[in-house]
């Protein structure tokens, strides 16, 4: 029996191909079911993600379960069996592990430290779990995953500064301002990723949001999006003095705000601090503004740079990960390699006790009639004879504590046992801790709160609606798939073939 | 006993300078076990410093604030205290960074300053000049704490405007929050300093020491004093927030310093304790 995983991923498969065969949890689950005893498939967990389809098998025959899943997943699909073949990748035994490591710990995403894939494995284990495709093996191994992501996230910063633009402007506004709460938003012109901007702002708690705009039209149909107020541009006076947070994506070929009017402003506003993003080209606001006290003026260049350094440092806490990642794959195969036997030797022999005593009772008054000795005697051979029975087994199995694949047997054993005993439903709750392994850190400071990704399949929608804004800013966001992504390339090709 | 003092001394400078490194090592790992073992180095080292100053106390029969050693020990100690405090009450991780290096130079000062105790002067024995001393101490600390804030916002306000944003930036606390944390602690030790400054001038009065109001020391003071009273006033009635205070704090903070480091050696005539 071995471990092979087998898929497509961002990296290897086209988002038409990925788009055809994603699944939600429950269907996942019901797939991976009808899978099992297929082709000697034991155990089996599918992980469906708008960027990747994965399926973990536990088989007899590895290539068989292999073929067996794609063919099944091509149909299921609605595509060419071959194409799919082509994309997909898989890898086994050790290989797979770590592939499941890593993809846990977000090294395998598309944003490297994405805090969605954690709980996106969980409910994909968890689903499976409650289908009763998972077993021995597979249980441990999830769930060691699982701890595995938990351990990267808060022992590496791989997660904690964000690397698109929208979200690192919310992040300075928040190093600026503090808290957000009760914070007013002013959205000057409207864009993708203003747009953006004002959900990563409401998501930190922002309280107030107005859009202002040449057109009112425009501006209430943002407005509506985002559940603020539209005004008109001529109101912009009063609207600045109000705003703590200023967005300006227009299309206007000079500025709208201008040194001079922004320090009237601040003395209205009694200088309290404003936060302003000029994501316009040519720029809204002049940038000398920046040089007024308590004005923080950031433009699209600004926050690119910011963007760049911060994926620099994902880079080198990515490296980190990996290394945590070997560690836990030693940590797993040591385990496979049956420091499971011992515990399980250990129920074997009660198990088979218990058998043993429970006849004794039934015999119970029979045995009345017997003396003390003879009584004694019978004890020790109902003994005796357990422990010559069990004796060659018991010495076999730590003989193979020290091989790799010890942990077939001690799963045959269990099964044919029956030692585990707990109901597969029972072994599915995972406790509520987990949230956690969403990827917010337990600490107190409001610092490290979980970066406001938008879920990373805002679809496409956000690819056809940008598509032809004239503010190069905006287009930027436009990647298929994950706004994050904005401006990294996906590598070119499969780097994985099914082996 | 003085034996036993110089070790405590000296061990729980020790432990302020690890305290202070692990909590630079958190800022920049953000590990929250660094944050931990610095706060405990830096609770342990008070707690050594506060035998120091009771063997210093028993060993010259006063309140250990006559002369340089003294005072700068016993200043330190108060400071060390009140940004314990605001650590648990606000819980603005790594305080401690703004608060320790100030400690940690006042407490070399301190060394090089160190003389076996002198006798007080009788003028000097009275509960008022008691109080005067303590109310001025704890003030000083608060204004310590604000000056180390100020000087962090001015920092990171720079490194802000000029939008070089590097990780060790992201792991500081926000200008609001620095901002407040100046502003709370200049009105937590407004009162104090006034106190502070009515005590002496209540026991340079009933002393009859003459021209009292000339002394550098009472001079400097009621700067300080007139710079926080202003970064309050200022702040309310005109914005004047952010930078402006921030300067401001570090402004009173320069003046209180000054009183310690040049007007009572140097230049105050009646301002001694000891001699």
């Amino acid at each position: 029996m071995h471990l092979v995983v087998v898929g497509i991923s961002h990296k290897t498969a086209a988002l038409e191909l990925r788009e055809r065969l994603a699944l939600s949890s429950e269907e996942a689950a019901r797939f991976g079911r009808a899978l099992l005893d297929d082709q000697g498939v034991a155990e089996t967990v599918v992980l469906s993600t708008c960027n990747r389809t994965e399926i973990y098998l536990f088989a007899d025959d590895t290539l068989a379960a292999e073929r067996l899943a794609v063919g099944r997943l091509a149909e299921r699909g609605g595509v060419d069996a071959a194409a799919l073949r082509a994309a997909a990748y898989s890898h086994s035994g050790d290989a797979a592990i770590a592939h499941l490591f890593r993809v846990a710990s977000s090294l395998d995403s598309m944003v490297v430290g994405e805090a969605q894939i954690l709980a996106q494995l969980k409910d994909a284990y968890q689903a499976a779990c409650g289908e009763g495709c998972t077993s021995t093996v597979f249980n441990k191994l999830f769930r060691h995953a699982l701890e595995v992501g938990k351990r990267v996230r808060t022992e590496t910063a791989i997660g904690e500064r964000p690397v698109s633009i929208s979200s690192v402007a919310v992040d300075l506004a928040r190093q600026v301002l503090g808290k957000l709460d009760r914070r007013s938003v002013l959205v000057l012109g409207a864009g993708e990723m203003s747009e953006l901007t004002v959900r990563h702002l409401q998501a930190q708690g922002v309280g107030r949001v107005v859009v202002a705009n040449r057109t009112l039209e425009t501006a209430e149909e943002l407005a509506r999006r985002c559940e603020g107020q539209a005004v008109c541009l001529d109101e912009l006076g009063e609207q600045l003095e109000q705003a703590d947070i200023v967005i300006s994506s227009t299309s206007s070929p000079g500025f709208i705000l201008d040194r001079p009017r922004m320090e009237t402003v601040m003395r209205r506003r009694r200088h309290e601090p404003v936060f302003l993003i000029d994501i316009a080209v040519p720029r809204d606001i002049d940038p000398e503004v920046i040089h007024i006290d308590e004005c923080y003026l950031y433009d699209i260049d600004d926050l690119q740079g910011v963007v760049d350094v911060n994926r620099g440092e994902r880079e080198r806490e990515a490296a980190h990960a990996e290394r945590i990642v070997d560690q836990e794959l030693a940590r797993m195969n040591e385990w496979l390699a049956g420091l499971e036997v011992v515990p399980t030797i250990a129920l074997l022999r009660s198990s088979v006790d218990g058998i043993r005593e429970a006849e004794l009772q039934r015999l119970g008054a029979r045995l009345d009639g017997l003396t003390p000795e003879q009584r004694a005697q019978v004890e020790q051979l109902t003994s005796s004879i357990v422990n010559k029975i069990l004796h060659l087994p018991t010495v076999r199995m730590k003989e193979l504590a020290a091989e790799k694949d010890a942990y077939v047997y001690v799963d045959a054993l269990r099964r044919l046992f029956d030692l585990d005993g707990a109901t597969p439903a029972a072994a599915c709750d995972l406790e509520g801790d987990w949230r956690e392994a969403a990827g917010e850190r337990a600490v107190a400071e409001r610092r490290l709160a979980p970066e406001p990704e938008p879920p990373a399949c805002a679809p496409a929608e956000a690819a056809a609606s940008a598509g032809t804004r004239g503010v190069s800013g905006e287009s930027d966001e436009v990647v298929a798939g994950a706004p994050d992504d904005a401006l990294r390339q996906p590598a070119a090709g499969p780097d994985r073939r099914a082996s | 006993m003085e034996h036993a003092q110089v070790v405590t001394f000296w061990l729980s400078f020790l432990l302020y300078a690890a305290g202070f490194v692990y909590l630079l090592y958190f800022l920049i790992t953000k590990r929250e076990t660094q944050n931990r073992i610095g706060l405990g180095c830096v609770i342990t080292g008070w707690l050594l410093q506060t035998t120091t100053l009771a063997l210093r106390w028993a060993q010259a029969g006063h309140v250990p604030v006559v002369g340089a050693y003294e005072s700068i020990t016993t200043l330190t100690w108060a400071v060390v205290a009140v940004y314990l405090v605001l650590e648990w009450r606000t819980r603005i991780k790594a305080l401690g960074l703004y608060v320790m290096p100030a400690v940690l130079v006042l407490l070399a000062v301190a060394w090089t300053a160190y003389s076996p105790p002198a006798v007080l002067r009788p003028a000097l024995k009275s509960d008022i000049v008691v109080i005067h001393v303590i109310v001025i101490f704890t003030a000083v600390a608060a204004y310590v704490v604000a000056g180390g804030a100020a000087l962090i916002y001015l920092i990171e306000e720079r490194e802000l405007k000029r939008r070089k944003i590097g990780p060790v930036l992201g792991r500081l606390p926000s200008l609001r929050t620095l901002d407040q944390l100046v502003n709370h602690a200049v009105m937590f030790g407004l009162p104090f300093l006034s106190m502070g400054i009515v005590a002496g001038i209540i026991r340079a009065e009933t002393f009859g020491v003459g021209h009292w109001w000339t002394d550098a020391v009472v001079l400097l003071a009621v700067l300080a004093w007139a710079i926080y009273a202003g970064l309050l006033y200022l702040r309310h009635a005109s914005g004047w927030r952010g930078r402006r205070s921030a300067w401001l704090a570090l402004a009173g903070l320069v003046c209180l310093l000054a009183i310690r480091l040049v007007a009572v050696p140097y230049l105050s005539n009646f301002h001694v304790w000891g001699r």
